[in-house]
């Protein structure tokens, strides 16, 4: 350890070099930096190619969930309205983003990858109903579009979980 | 006692208990799937059991043996021949079981998953397509069966055959294509079909009023007893969001064994009818009714009864917990100074000397079944226990007019009276009476309507018991769910009762809950009334009658005591809560304004799973009573009106019992049929007082010549004797 006087003169030295960077510093709401590849916005619920939903209702992403915010409330297929391949579908799926932590168990815990986290984080609103996401919300092309990251910029494997499945 | 060895424990077991329960006994589990001791000896259909039995080669069903002395058994914990049979056995099942796990109802509460999670094989080694079936099938409009995730273990089919005895559910073919069917596709119509829903081990036989309602992890389970008939059954009602979503038997070994009838399991909806009273109603001068503030309808109900002074009477339900009945009691005697009650059953305290638990009646060497009206239509579990006590050899014996004595309507008092004299008993009667006589055991069940509280078939148990020196249970089945416990708290609160004024004006009358505003007696007082009080759930032609009506609510939505017909007082517990003050809080509320003080939380009395109380010193001092004189023969057949178990005010609400509902059919005797030239299923007109029907014709071979008998429903406005014709040849064509 050198003495006392160097050490701060070593300091000001640091702090003097930046005056001559150019800042860092970004303009948040008029450009965003591109996020992550695995970050875990707002929840997005996902189609089959043929439109019907892959949600079935099963609840389990409701019994992963630690902050208790998905309410799924199920009901039967019928000939005249299919909403899902199989017996079941989500008559009223909602996720209480107020509450969510954004774990992404949901994510995990979804047999049929029907639920994922995406891109999307500016979720504020003046209310705390409108932070109820319905199943109509959450299925449709998110509005505001956020820019990710190259996946191949980053050491983004795909999951275990999604290469044996 | 022998000494059996499992997993190196050694175990001291009664001999010949079954093996599953002897591990049990230590902490060792034998997983299983189609072993149910409630069902009858062991099939060993689905082999989960298999464990290693020291001393013979290949690995056994432990659920079909049974414990014998030096027996060494190894379970799948210690013996890898075991484990490795048992998860053989699960990769077998899975063979053909669709992996659709999310979509099906039993996900999360099946065990078929827990057991494969626990026992089975990690991955599957199937690659060729599986076996599909068309599903679901509805086999009934409660139950759908998916036959593509039957394991094929036969519990439902056993409970069809061998408990319920209806033998509706069958297996048809053979070896791989076997599959569960209904005897002929026909709907399986059943007092009992629900319980398979609870016997199926998978997901293959679901209810349809639960299907997708909700998950295992998204409920609540409250034990409660179900309030729909005497019986008393124990159940969970399960509950999501602040609704019941079903409700599932929690087994009380002495009083139902975990079989409930479809009324208690799938009437709970009625809870959410939507012309269900919500608001009290208060009748306006020459603007009818008028949805009024509780205030409102309470300085309404009290400015009436001040009216009447003490010419009040009181109409109670039997569906009143104990605490409401006294009460109400309190209200009426205490408060308002009158004494005048309608029972919907009397109760001799007397008749307590023979109490003992459903259970003992499959134990008993004779069973004397008196009165009119069917056991499975009063009290549907009675009847099952019955069924067990004939698989026990037991001789039920019953005599009314379509069992094995054929007796006239009405003259169960009088068979009680026959039977007691010892001599001179009837021809039809003396095997009866032998039988009797030399039973060790008996129970006595009376199922009909009676006015003197029990008591005829009461003298005849004391005679049974103190020269016959048997032991005798009584079971005497009311009417209504807490009849029983009513009548005591009644009798408890003050003394005696008057019966109400059979003529002239009655200043008010309080009807007390749904089953007495559809009795014809309280019709019968309501029209003289000057002020009429109701609480009912529903709108019905008595709530017309009345000044006020309070809403009412369901057994699910009450704390409070109801007493069954053994007598044991059991916890009512409040699944949901009801969206406005229960009969309780009004009542509390009313007797305030009276000077009365009553504690509006009922306190818990009785226990979650409640013992019978013991029965009191014999003590049979009531006079012997008189039996009624036989009525006089007219014209025409007599209609025996049959109260049917799939009716009233909660079955009228769910739509998927309808097809339960007692048919429109007269029931006729060979007979009376064939000399009135009428055929199995041809429409006749029913004639009787002036009112004629027209029903279709059933014959019973069982049935007593000169009587008919007619669902309660379809026989309204109907007198005692009625003229059955056919319909005339031009119109039937």
């Amino acid at each position: 350890m050198s003495p006392q006087p160097f050490d701060s003169l070593k300091g000001f030295a640091v702090t003097f070099r930046q005056m001559f960077k150019k800042p860092i510093t970004q303009q948040y709401p008029e450009y965003k930096r591109p996020v992550y590849p695995r970050f875990r916005g707002r929840h997005r619920l996902w189609r089959h190619e043929n439109g019907l939903e892959k949600c079935v209702g099963c609840s389990l992403c409701a019994a992963a969930c630690p902050a208790d915010c998905i309410r799924v409330v199920a009901a039967e297929n019928t000939p005249g309205n299919r909403v899902s391949p199989g017996e079941r579908y989500a008559r009223i799926y909602e996720i209480n983003l107020s509450r969510c932590i954004f774990c992404g168990y949901c994510e995990l815990a979804c047999p049929f990858d029907a639920i994922t986290l995406e891109a999307e984080f500016e979720i504020s609103e003046y209310s705390r109903d409108d932070l109820i996401y319905t199943k109509d919300m959450l299925l449709a092309e998110p509005v505001k579009r956020m820019p990710v990251a190259d996946r191949d910029l980053y050491d983004t494997p795909t999951p275990v979980w999604k290469a044996e499945s | 006692m022998v000494r059996v060895t499992i997993d190196g424990q050694e175990v001291l077991a009664p001999k010949g208990q079954g093996l599953v329960e002897t591990a049990a006994s230590v902490g060792i589990e034998i997983p299983v799937f189609c072993y149910e001791p409630r069902l009858g000896p062991p099939v060993g259909a689905c082999r989960m059991c298999l464990c290693e039995v020291e001393g013979l080669p290949k690995l056994q069903a432990a659920c079909t043996l049974t414990a014998t002395d030096g027996l060494v058994l190894r379970t799948a914990r210690t013996s890898e021949q075991a484990a490795g049979g048992q998860s053989a056995i699960l990769e077998f099942i899975l063979l053909n079981h669709p992996l659709d796990c999310p979509d099906c109802d039993k996900g999360g509460e099946c065990p078929l998953q827990d057991l494969t999670f626990r026992f089975g094989p990690g991955s599957t080694r199937m690659q060729f397509p599986k076996r599909t079936f068309d599903k679901p099938i509805p086999i009934s409009p409660l139950i759908a069966l998916d036959r593509e995730r039957c394991i094929l273990c036969y519990r439902c089919t056993r409970f069809s055959e061998s408990v319920s005895e209806d033998g509706q559910l069958v297996a048809a073919n053979r070896g791989a294509q076997s599959i569960i069917a209904t005897f002929e596709d026909e709907p399986y119509r059943a007092h009992f079909s629900g319980n398979v829903l609870e016997l199926c081990p998978v997901g293959a036989l679901t209810s349809t009023t639960y299907r997708f309602r909700a998950r295992p992890w998204e409920i609540q389970n409250v034990p409660t007893v179900c309030g729909l008939c005497p019986v008393g059954c124990n159940v969970w009602a399960t509950t999501r969001e602040g609704k019941v979503a079903r409700i599932l038997s929690r087994n009380h070994p002495e009083v139902h064994e975990g079989w409930l009838c479809d009324k208690g399991r799938f009437a709970y909806d009625h809870l959410r009818a939507e012309d269900r009273l919500r608001t009290p109603l208060v009748r306006v001068r020459r603007r009818g009714f008028e949805e009024a503030s509780h205030e409102a309808a309470l300085d309404a109900a009290e400015a009436g009864l001040r009216a009447a002074g003490s010419s009040v009477v009181v109409a109670f339900s039997g569906g009143e917990t104990v605490e409401q009945a006294t009460a109400l009691a309190r209200i009426v005697r205490e408060g308002l100074g009158s004494d005048a009650a309608l029972l919907p059953d009397d109760w001799d305290a007397a008749l307590d000397a023979f109490r003992a638990p459903l259970s003992a009646i499959r134990d008993a060497d004779v069973c004397l079944i008196l009165g009119d009206d069917p056991v499975v239509e009063r009290a549907p579990v009675v009847d099952l226990w019955l069924r067990a006590a004939r698989r026990a050899e037991a001789e039920v014996i019953a005599v009314n007019p379509a069992g094995d004595v054929q007796a006239a309507p009405g003259s169960a008092a009088q068979v009680c009276a026959d039977l007691r004299e010892g001599k001179k008993v009837p021809t039809e009667l003396r095997e009866t009476a032998k039988s009797l006589k030399s039973a060790k055991r008996v129970a006595l069940v009376w199922s009909e309507d009676d006015p003197t509280g029990g008591r005829h078939v009461g003298a005849l148990a004391n005679e049974l018991h103190e020269n016959g020196r048997a032991e005798v249970a009584v079971y005497v089945l009311p009417r209504t769910p807490n009849g029983r416990g009513v009548a005591t708290a009644w009798y408890t609160v003050g003394e005696g009762r008057s019966d109400p004024p059979g003529e002239g004006e009655i200043g008010a009358l309080v009807v007390s809950g749904d089953e007495a505003a559809s009795d014809p007696r309280v019709a019968d007082l309501a029209a003289r009334a000057s002020f009429v009080l109701t609480t009912a759930m529903f709108q019905s032609e008595l709530t017309a009658w009345s000044h006020v009506v309070l809403p009412g609510t369901s057994y699910l939505e009450r704390e409070g005591t109801y007493v069954n017909l053994e007598g044991r007082p059991q916890r009512l517990r409040r699944a949901v809560v009801p969206f406005g003050p229960d009969e309780l809080e009004w009542l509390a509320q009313l007797a305030e304004r009276f000077g009365v003080a009553i504690d509006p939380w009922a306190a818990p009395t009785a226990a979650e799973q409640a013992d019978l109380p013991p029965a009191d010193e014999f003590a049979w001092s009531r006079p012997d009573p008189q039996a009624p004189p036989g009525k006089p023969a007219g014209p025409g057949l007599e209609l025996v009106r049959i109260g049917a178990l799939f009716s009233g005010a909660a079955v009228e609400r769910i739509p998927q019992l309808q097809f339960q509902r007692p048919a429109a059919e007269v029931e006729l005797a060979h007979e009376d049929a064939s000399t009135r030239g009428i055929a199995p299923g041809e429409a006749v007109v029913v004639t009787s007082n002036g009112t004629s029907r027209e029903l279709r014709a059933g014959l019973n071979r069982k049935l007593r010549v000169g009587v008919v008998r007619i669902p309660a429903e379809h026989a309204k406005d109907f007198g005692d004797r009625v003229q059955v014709s056919r319909l005339s040849t031009g119109e039937s064509r």
